[in-house]
């Protein structure tokens, strides 16, 4: 893992955190802020799988651990977008091993409708994504967040539902 | 033809035999030629009772707002309730069964068919009236609806196409139901718009086309509410974007008035009113049954029917859901089935 570009991104890291806190410096290149939403029984000990195992990948994302992915309630996107998230992630674990048995079935179809409802109003539709992480997928999980990061750079700021006070 | 002396007799015969405390129908406005939402408790009062294609509301509003009155009441009327319901309304009820908000014996469903037409748009007719005011305005049968207006009484014919609101045009189920007796023929062909029309229309447009569309609407929100008060489902007794039971007494500190959550602000902006009608949808998803009375009660004229009847789209057409249709149904999103879209997730 000794990857240039990513080396430079685990830099970067500490001018995004500073731009979290405080306003985006002009000309400094654009890191976007995610907010992931993961799964305490799975998504969460896969991106600290990801941590242990020393992967490198983007520090963009602020993890959220909530008990269930079924637990997501679409208020917390709306108001994640809100106050200013590039990216909403959520992530649970795959059909047919949720701890609660249906939490993450009843979370596709709920957020399966989140998600086509902002396409409907005009939010770009890569910034709203879902996906399924085991506690077993370090890989997978930073593989998820930096394709994530790099659709994000592409986009650029999300303007449309931020606040704007 | 619905003969409306039948839907009195027998509202009349149900107060007359004490089956029901009250009857919810339509009855004549005082100014122009709407009918407007009543409740009879006499028998004589049911003559008053009419039925044409400016019944627009949806009563069911009332059983809630009643069912409500009753649960503070010291001394609760538990007798059922009757109401005069066209199609969209007996699925409005079947939602609220499915919800086990009221039960079945509680109400008694007086159907009425739109036989083929349906109610009229106000908006869609005054233009069409170029600022002169309907004095009446019945049904036409297939030609159309007849409107006359103040100062002349000649009726006019006026294809039904042109000034029947939006979600008339659309709907696929305009006899009711869910009912105790239906008045009126059940006509099952309507050659109007297909179903969904508007919203298939609204998502053909690009991203940055629909954004522009929306910024506007959320824009220019008023935040009045009106939209949430007209609606049968949303009875919570507290709305989440607006907390307005948040008891602030000399003992709540400060640091708990900052704690309290807000999901939004009040004031109306457009990023603050884009997540309280997100949200809204959102919270009538699998529940809204198409009445468009958001829509119509809006004071700045924001197509809301538009964001509802997307998610009514999406549920028919990925999760074969119609809200209202089934009561014993469990709901939308307390469902769920293996072969639900799973290629959005990575």
């Amino acid at each position: 893992m000794s990857n240039p570009s990513k080396v430079t991104k685990a830099e970067d890291d500490t001018q995004g955190r500073a731009s979290v806190a405080g306003a985006r410096k002009p000309g400094a290149t654009f890191e976007p802020r995610i907010v992931a939403f993961l799964c305490k029984w799975c998504s969460s000990a896969g991106s600290d799988l990801a941590g242990v195992s020393r992967i490198q990948y983007s520090a963009n994302a602020t993890p959220i651990t909530i008990p269930c992915s079924g637990s997501v309630s679409p208020m917390y996107i709306l108001s994640a977008f809100n106050k200013g998230a590039d990216g909403v992630l959520i992530s649970g674990c795959h059909p047919g091993d949720c701890h609660y048995m249906e939490g993450n079935y009843l979370a596709r179809r709920k957020l399966y409708l989140v998600k086509e409802l902002l396409q409907f109003i005009g939010l770009e539709s890569e910034r709203f994504r879902m996906s399924w992480v085991s506690a077993a997928e370090g890989a997978k999980f930073a593989e998820v967040v930096d394709e994530f990061v790099e659709d994000l750079r592409v986009l650029g700021p999300q303007n449309r539902l931020k606040a704007k006070r | 033809m619905v003969n409306v002396e039948e839907i009195r007799d027998y509202a009349a015969n149900l107060l007359k035999k004490g089956e029901v405390k009250s009857v919810l129908g339509f009855r004549r406005g005082s100014a122009s030629a709407f009918a407007e939402p009543c409740t009879i408790t006499d028998v004589g009062e049911a003559t008053s009772l009419v039925w044409d294609p400016t019944c627009l509301n949806n009563l069911t509003l009332y059983l809630v707002k009643d069912r409500k009155q009753q649960a503070a009441a010291k001394n609760p009327d538990n007798r059922p309730v009757g109401i005069v319901a066209k199609g969209c309304d007996s699925r409005a009820i079947g939602v609220l069964l499915q919800e086990n908000y009221f039960k079945r014996e509680d109400v008694v469903v007086i159907g009425v068919s739109c036989e083929g037409t349906g109610v009229v748009d106000p908006r869609k007719l005054s233009a069409k009236l170029k600022g002169r005011t309907a004095s009446r305005v019945t049904f036409g049968g297939a030609d159309g609806i007849n409107v006359s207006v103040y100062g002349d009484e000649t009726e006019t014919v006026i294809p039904a196409r042109e000034i029947l609101a939006d979600r008339c045009l659309e709907c696929r189920a305009a006899v009711p139901a869910l009912n105790d007796v239906v008045f009126g023929e059940a006509v099952g062909a309507r050659e109007f718009d297909e179903p969904f029309h508007a919203a298939k229309e609204a998502e053909s447009l690009s991203a940055d086309e629909r954004w522009a569309t929306w910024e506007h609407h959320f824009d220019r929100c008023l935040r009045c509410f009106a939209c949430r008060a007209v609606c049968p489902m949303c009875y919570c007794p507290e709305c989440v974007v607006d907390s307005t039971t948040f008891v602030v007494t000399l003992g709540t500190s400060a640091e708990e008035k900052a704690n309290r959550i807000r999901w939004c602000e009040r004031s109306a902006n457009t990023s603050e009113s884009a997540v309280y009608h997100l949200t809204r949808t959102i919270h009538l998803a699998g529940r809204c049954i198409d009445c468009g009375e958001c829509e119509r009660v809006c004071p700045v004229n924001i197509p809301l029917r538009l964001l509802n009847t997307k998610l009514e789209k999406e549920a028919f057409e990925m999760f074969e859901y119609q809200a209202g249709h089934d009561i014993e149904q469990a709901s939308l999103l307390s469902s769920f089935r293996d072969e639900d879209p799973n290629s959005f997730i990575r």
